[in-house]
């Protein structure tokens, strides 16, 4: 079974690129425009890693990172946060929720591949079977 | 002065009468022919020379009492001369009269007190000069002190100068209005009675006892003023200054008083923060499509796109992206030059006429694809204007492809123009049947990368567009514009630009 990716950003070509790449990878991809919709897919689908971009409309990368923490089901969830702010984030800000880390845009697909593979353990496949290999094979060339 | 002629006169006709009084007496007392001739010829022999001793007597002091007189007239002279000349600032030998020699047995005298005259003069002359330096001094201090209290009244920095036993001894406007005092009774009154704030009393305090003339200290400080809210109730304002003190070094090296100046942070505080969001704001809008650039790019290296139709569709991405990149710096780089005053302006006689149909000829293919009418209402009179044709096309194609954007498909758009003669200005106006915008972000649709949050998904932009309209209309145009705009109704943006002046018509 695939590991489950959910992508946030309110740039639709973002979102595009981003899904693309970690499907390529083995990954399970869902996506959402912004921090709410973001929240309500978490809920659902339980991702393994959430991506998410920080300047977001209704409900910001922040806020959303705040809002996973307040819930039971989705407060272990990783989070990788995109950011294109002019200067670095505040570490309090940072201490919020499950922040593993702060990409700058324009960010690279592959980099952030490699990220999620080291959070979730090198595998894009929660069982060692199936399509294992499938991202560091990409990775290799 | 006659004295000394009179009294040797006098002496001179006292001998006489007197010998004249004794011969006749002597003559009355033993007559002729008496026979006592001999006591008469003893008292004559007697009289005689006593006579004649008066006379010689009266013959040497006479010319004695002339010379004397004449020797205290020119000492009279001597001295009148010489008081005229303290007067005239004069020396006493230059005096009217100090020509003529003094008679010889005075002549010490004479010059001993022409002498101390002189000193007298020299003494009061130096006084004189000393009370001019003085006088020129007090008079340069007096200017100095005024162009201080004018330095200080034009400043709008609060400043309070306090002497060693914290009595302000000067303070300007500024800190009178902040401290709410009169200015003319709080000289010589303790700091601690006319500023109403402690912390502020002992910085001036600890500042003096510090008594560090090499460099003055710096504390920022909050002061809470009254102030009415924006819902019109009372309420307190706090608002930080940067606190200067420095010491005043008297002329015996030490603390002569301390000088307190305020300076409102309040300002420069915004203005840093208007610079953050700016910088924040135009770094999230250049790094977005870059993002997309490098993302599409590396999928590309990387073999990702597994189709030619994939590949493409990326390659469009890749180039709108550039594009929408490169239209943000152009606009940014427009509105800085535009703020700058440095942009290149060429000013002519526009016709608005052909501008709107150029503008209409170039959306209706877009307009056309969404199903769109467009319109035009174009008053049937001159509606020329002085401006810069590119930017004012630039504005209304800004307008015109905004209402496009956000007006949903069979939309009506209609672009209208006329005179406004109350303000002799020609106004445009933009008014579609598109979303509309909500009534709290109707006064931010000018400011710099502002976008209504919820439009964003419904088309892409830069957020500086209107920004850059409002710039070259204000700005560059001494013009106007406006949104009227009803929630789900429609818009209607406008711009009024003033028309050519009567003179430049001939030219035209």
């Amino acid at each position: 079974m695939s590991r489950k990716v959910l992508v946030v950003d309110d740039e639709a070509h973002i979102v595009q690129v981003l899904s693309l790449k970690l499907r390529n990878s083995g990954y399970e991809v869902f996506t959402a425009s912004d921090g709410e919709e973001g929240l309500e897919q978490a809920i659902a689908i339980a991702p393994d890693i959430v991506i998410t971009d920080f300047q977001m409309p209704y409900m910001t990368g922040l806020e959303l990172c705040q809002a996973l923490a307040k819930n039971s089901l989705t407060k272990t969830i990783p989070v990788l946060l995109l950011t294109a702010r002019g200067y670095a984030l505040d570490d309090d800000d940072l201490a919020i929720g499950n922040i593993k880390d702060v990409l700058s845009k324009p960010f690279s697909p592959r980099a952030i591949v490699q990220q999620v593979k080291e959070l979730l353990g090198g595998q894009a496949q929660s069982s060692a079977t199936g399509e294992h290999g499938v991202s560091s094979s990409l990775e290799a060339t | 002065m006659k004295a000394g002629k009179f009294a040797s006169l006098i002496l001179l006709v006292t001998f006489t009468v007197m010998s004249l009084l004794v011969m006749f007496m002597i003559s009355w007392i033993h007559p002729r022919g008496s026979g006592d001739t001999e006591t008469a010829s003893i008292i004559m022999t007697l009289l005689v020379p006593i006579a004649m001793f008066s006379f010689v007597f009266a013959a040497i002091l006479l010319p004695l009492g002339v010379i004397i007189d004449r020797a205290l007239l020119d000492l009279k002279q001597y001295i009148e001369a010489a008081g005229q000349g303290v007067q005239s600032e004069g020396s006493a030998t230059n005096v009217p009269g100090g020509d003529r020699k003094p008679v010889a047995f005075l002549k010490p005298i004479t010059w001993a007190f022409i002498g101390a005259v002189d000193q007298f003069q020299q003494r009061e002359q130096n006084l004189r000069n000393q009370l001019r330096d003085l006088e020129i001094r007090h008079r340069v201090s007096e200017a100095e002190r005024r162009q201080v209290e004018a330095v200080l009244h034009a400043l709008h920095d609060p400043v309070i100068v306090t002497d060693p036993f914290n009595e302000i001894v000067m303070a300007n406007n500024a800190a009178a209005d902040l401290f709410c005092f009169e200015l003319t009774e709080s000289i010589h009154r303790p700091i601690d009675r006319v500023i109403p704030d402690e912390r502020i009393c002992r910085f001036v305090n600890d500042t003096r006892e510090a008594a560090n003339f090499s460099e003055s200290r710096h504390i920022e400080h909050e002061l809470s003023s009254p102030c009415i809210e924006e819902d019109g109730t009372e309420g307190r304002r706090i608002t930080v200054y940067d606190v200067t003190l420095a010491c005043v070094e008297n002329h015996k090296h030490e603390v002569g008083g301390v000088v307190t100046i305020l300076h409102d942070l309040t300002r420069e505080r915004e203005v840093a923060q208007m610079k953050t969001d700016f910088v924040s704001k135009a770094s999230h809008e250049l790094r977005t499509p870059l993002s997309s650039i490098r993302a599409y790019v590396e999928m590309l290296v990387d073999g990702e796109a597994s189709d030619e139709d994939s590949r493409n569709e990326f390659y469009r991405i890749i180039q709108n992206e550039t594009e929408r990149l490169g239209r943000l710096i152009d606009n940014m780089l427009n509105i800085s030059r535009i703020e700058a005053g440095i942009v290149q302006i060429e000013r002519e006689n526009v016709d608005m006429k052909p501008l709107i149909s150029r503008v209409v000829q170039s959306l209706e293919p877009h307009a056309r694809e969404k199903g769109i009418s467009l319109h035009t209402k174009v008053a049937g009179i001159d509606l020329t204007v002085e401006g810069d044709a590119d930017m004012l096309y630039q504005v209304l194609v800004n307008l015109a492809s905004n209402s496009v954007k956000y007006t949903p498909e069979g939309g009506r758009i209609t672009i209208s123009a006329d005179s406004d003669n109350l303000t002799r200005s020609v106004l445009v106006s933009v008014a579609d049947t598109g979303l509309g915008i909500p009534p709290d972000a109707l006064g931010k649709v000018f400011d710099k990368f502002y976008r209504v949050e919820n439009y964003k998904r419904v088309a892409k932009g830069t957020g500086l567009g209107l920004s850059l309209c409002k710039h070259i209309v204000e700005t560059v145009h001494y013009g106007q514009i406006g949104v009227e705009s009803k929630l789900g109704m429609g818009s209607k943006f406008w711009f009024s630009v003033p028309m050519r002046y009567a003179g430049s018509q001939a030219a035209a």
